[in-house]
């Protein structure tokens, strides 16, 4: 990426695309590649798969480039996009899972081809931290904005952006989100530790 | 000093949410309660623990990988012609709907009413349409496929 490049804004560089400079787009996937993958690491808790949703992401961009309103605000976009199909891919893993056990497989201990993302998650047991299970354990909304705010470290208001929400509900969702991790976590509370979670499924 | 006050403010104040006046409400409190103190100490741990979560590696092809997908989008004008390339189908169409009815049912046939509905039906043949289609499930949270 050029020195220009990198000056460019990003809704000029969407009017090049749109223009027909296609190889203009690949700035906007450098520019926001790596955030986006994080973005939705952190969301489905899958490091791998995101990079597979990542590309389809941009691609999804590219496609309806035409529609976005150009108003400054290109990442807002690309967020929401990038989140509408992190949460499509969790319904879909979450509607897997439930087929499967329609089916009665008993998916702890056999192994069942249909159904990877459930045996992706006792593969990555080892070297999957406690914490991402627990990251997944919230809920959506929780996750969504608390992943905005720790890891692409948006301000309440840019989350409001992205989700649409009130910037008093987004407080609230994070701070929840970190009081049900904090004890989940077993971190320090009230000086002290905190008990042993129960677990819950 | 309400504690309970206060523990709603950390995150935000965490977050660097809150205006100077509360904040420094906040840090007042902080030095005089080891109580609110602890649950602060706590916070700090989850986000230092939150961030020692190793983020996904690089992927240095991802850019070429899309790149070499895309279908180059046609040049100015593109959609005007496209707009005419659809006008175009559906005019044939429907002419050729009304000449096989006229055929069909000799003279005196009804207006082509059903040819029009036929292309109408089957939007997702068309460019046009399917794109439009699939940016609305996005903006839904559809359950399209996504490739
Ligand atoms: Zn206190």
């Amino acid at each position: 990426m050029s020195m220009d490049d990198a000056a460019r804004s990003d809704d000029d560089i969407v009017v090049s695309v749109l223009e027909g400079r296609t190889r203009d787009y690949e700035v906007l996937i450098r520019r926001y590649s790596r955030r986006i993958t994080l973005f939705v690491a952190r969301m489905i808790g899958d490091n791998d798969e995101a990079r597979s949703i990542a590309q389809d992401v941009f691609l999804k961009i590219y496609e309806n480039l035409p529609y976005y309103r150009r108003e400054n605000n290109f990442s807002a976009f690309i967020f929401k996009v990038a989140r509408n199909m992190a949460l499509n891919y969790i319904k879909r893993r979450r509607r897997t899972v439930l087929f499967s056990r329609l089916l009665g497989r008993d998916l702890d201990r056999a192994p069942f081809r249909q159904d990877p993302p459930r045996l992706l998650e006792l593969e990555r047991g080892e070297r999957e931290g406690e914490l991402n299970r627990q990251l997944r354990r919230l809920s959506e909304e929780q996750r969504l904005a608390l992943v905005l705010k720790v890891y692409l470290e948006f301000s309440y208001r840019q989350i409001r952006e992205v989700t649409g929400w009130s910037v008093p509900k987004i407080e609230t969702l994070i701070s929840r989100a970190k009081s049900r991790l904090k004890k989940n976590l077993r971190l320090q509370e009230n000086g002290g530790k905190a008990v042993n979670p129960a677990r819950e499924q | 000093m309400n504690c309970r006050r206060i523990t709603r403010r950390l995150s935000s104040w965490q977050d660097g949410e809150l205006d100077a006046a509360r904040s420094r409400e906040v840090e007042r409190h902080l030095r005089d309660c080891p109580a609110c103190r602890g649950r602060w100490a706590g916070l700090r741990e989850l986000q230092q623990q939150l961030l020692l979560e190793p983020p996904p590696a690089d992927d240095p092809f991802l850019a070429a990988r899309v790149m070499a997908r895309l279908r180059p989008r046609p040049l100015r004008g593109g959609r005007l012609l496209r707009a005419a390339a659809w006008a175009a189908v559906f005019a044939a169409v429907s002419v050729g709907g009304f000449l096989l009815q006229a055929a069909l049912a000799g003279n005196g046939a009804p207006a082509p009413a059903a040819s029009y509905s036929s292309v109408l039906l089957e939007p997702q043949e068309f460019g046009l349409l399917a794109v439009h289609d699939d940016f609305l499930d996005l903006f839904n949270g559809g359950g399209r496929e996504a490739r």
